[in-house]
């Protein structure tokens, strides 16, 4: 496992001396591929500029309001097709016809109705981010042992309560699958959208950058962007046991 | 009969009357026209232009370069899965590279496809490629790394060949990990497609889509997502009746270990 992990870091070493090597003797094109260290170098300027921060807080800012708000309309949604068949048939071909659509092609009508705002962004990811969320808290209700909802209701409990204290916790493993899954979701549609019509947000600066020809800041905004998709998911990681602690103990069992 | 019971009346009619709703309140806001065309409109629109033959050509160009982009990525990354999750040695040493490449938002790569490759075909069947061999790459390692090693000495011990016991063995045994796999990268290709043909294409649905937009055509726009629509739906209805063709053998394999 130790030797494992030494053997990556080595071999992605040697990858990035290898280009370097490569773009300093100019047997690639430096102008299109500039040097490992070129990027760093811009990296870290734009990072202590403040440049980098301010365009990852803009697209954060779009991201995290829509997939909140997917999430506050689609988890309800989702408890209420799972525990009702007929709120469920009811539903069942509208979000059949609208989930095949791309997420992208979404945008031209989000800039119609939007325009250039955070608006349009917002209500994209909003839309791409609704469907496994949507599709997984129907499952994770479904899935609910009929044995813990019997005795519930035996119990007298309300429908409010069973739903709280009942269905909530017994199916926040699928819910937080759904959750997992719209996350990189979230963050491809915030980067496609701010590349298809904005004026700020990290997607914009780094089509920005190419357009310009600043290829290292471009590369340099790749970065950020990869460093950003490694920190939400391990922010998400630690919410989950944060605020689901039960789960991991179920999950050894 | 048995069909008539299993269609959802409810269903259609709930989608059906939001349609009227949506006709009955854009012919009622003529304002809206801008946004929101009446239904019949779009509809007239679509019939127009797929007569015309225009949004036959777009689609048909995004249809190309999704199979020319899902397919190669799907060879390229069953292989490589394969030979990653078979030889530990490979897997040590390409883990710290695959962990750092894939959380980026791989639209990010379509500005250097551009600055590599410049706008064209060839630009835009490559980040279809790089997209969606992620989700199929991972699979297929998992899937390869998660066969019983029983299976894999069995064959040994029978004398077969390194070669036979990858294709007879070692894909077969990966196969459920490998359709998942080629199902998100599927819907990913889709994306990748319609994205980069958004962002640098001069053809295609994604270009269609948004260029009615810019002008302000915006019944022509809604007929082209509705075809976009329609090309999704073909496409995960194909990829699952292939699946069920492909995975019988599985379903009867399942059945005998049940009974």
């Amino acid at each position: 496992m130790g030797l494992g992990r030494f053997n990556g870091i080595a071999f992605l070493l040697a990858l990035l001396a290898l280009w370097e090597l490569l773009a300093q003797t100019q047997l690639i094109n430096a102008l299109i591929i500039p040097p490992p260290s070129k990027i760093l170098a811009i990296f870290f300027d734009l990072l202590w500029s403040g440049q980098i921060p301010l365009q990852i807080l803009v697209s954060m800012k779009r991201a995290l309001a829509g997939y909140l708000l997917a999430a506050a309309v689609f988890i309800p949604l989702g408890i209420f097709m799972g525990l009702s068949p007929t709120v469920y048939r009811f539903f069942e071909v509208i979000v059949e016809m609208l989930r095949p659509v791309p997420p992208p092609v979404m945008i031209p009508v989000a800039l119609l109705f939007f325009g250039l705002g955070d608006e349009m962004k917002v209500f994209v990811i909003f839309f791409s981010c609704a469907w496994p969320i949507l599709l997984n808290t129907i499952d994770g209700v479904r899935g609910v042992d009929w044995v813990l909802l019997n005795t519930a209701r035996s119990f007298g409990l309300s429908r409010g309560k069973i739903i709280w204290q009942v269905i909530l916790p017994a199916c926040s493993p699928q819910i937080t699958t759904g959750l997992r899954v719209s996350l990189p979701i979230m963050l491809i549609l915030v980067v496609i959208s701010e590349m298809v019509g904005s004026t700020d947000g990290i997607g914009y600066f780094v089509l920005d950058s190419q357009r310009r020809f600043k290829v290292a800041q471009m590369y340099a905004g790749m970065l950020a962007l990869a460093l950003l998709g490694y920190t939400l998911n391990q922010l998400f990681n630690f919410l989950q046991r944060l605020l689901l602690p039960w789960q991991r103990g179920r999950q050894l069992e | 009969m048995n069909l008539l019971h299993r269609v959802n009346w409810l269903g259609w009619s709930s989608f059906v009357s939001l349609l009227v709703i949506w006709e009955l309140f854009a012919r009622a806001t003529p304002k809206l026209e801008l946004y929101l065309p009446p239904v019949s409109r779009i509809l007239g629109a679509l019939g127009r232009a797929l007569a015309a033959g225009s949004l036959t050509q777009h689609g048909l160009v995004t249809l190309g370069r999704f199979a020319e982009g899902y397919f190669l990525s799907a060879v390229l990354a069953v292989s490589l899965g394969a030979l990653l999750g078979y030889f530990r040695v490979f897997h040590s040493l390409l883990a710290t590279v695959i962990e750092l490449l894939r959380p980026m938002p791989s639209v990010a790569i379509i500005p250097v496809a551009i600055l590599l490759l410049g706008i064209g075909d060839g630009m835009i069947v490559s980040v279809t490629i790089y997209a969606s061999v992620w989700p199929i790459l991972i699979n297929t390692i998992d899937g390869v790394r998660n066969i019983d090693h029983t299976l894999i000495d069995t064959g040994r011990t029978f004398g077969l060949s390194r070669w036979r016991i990858l294709w007879q063995i070692i894909l077969p045994g990966a196969s459920p990990y490998i359709v998942t796999g080629l199902r998100i990268g599927l819907s990913i290709a889709l994306i990748l497609v319609t994205t980069a043909e958004m962002i640098a294409g001069s053809k295609g649905l994604g270009f269609f889509i948004l260029d009615e937009e810019r002008a302000m055509n915006s019944a022509n726009m809604y007929a082209g997502i509705v075809v976009v629509a329609l090309l999704g739906y073909a496409l995960n209805g194909l990829f699952l009746l292939a699946e069920t063709y492909a995975m019988k053998w599985r379903h009867g394999m399942m059945a005998r270990q049940a009974a």
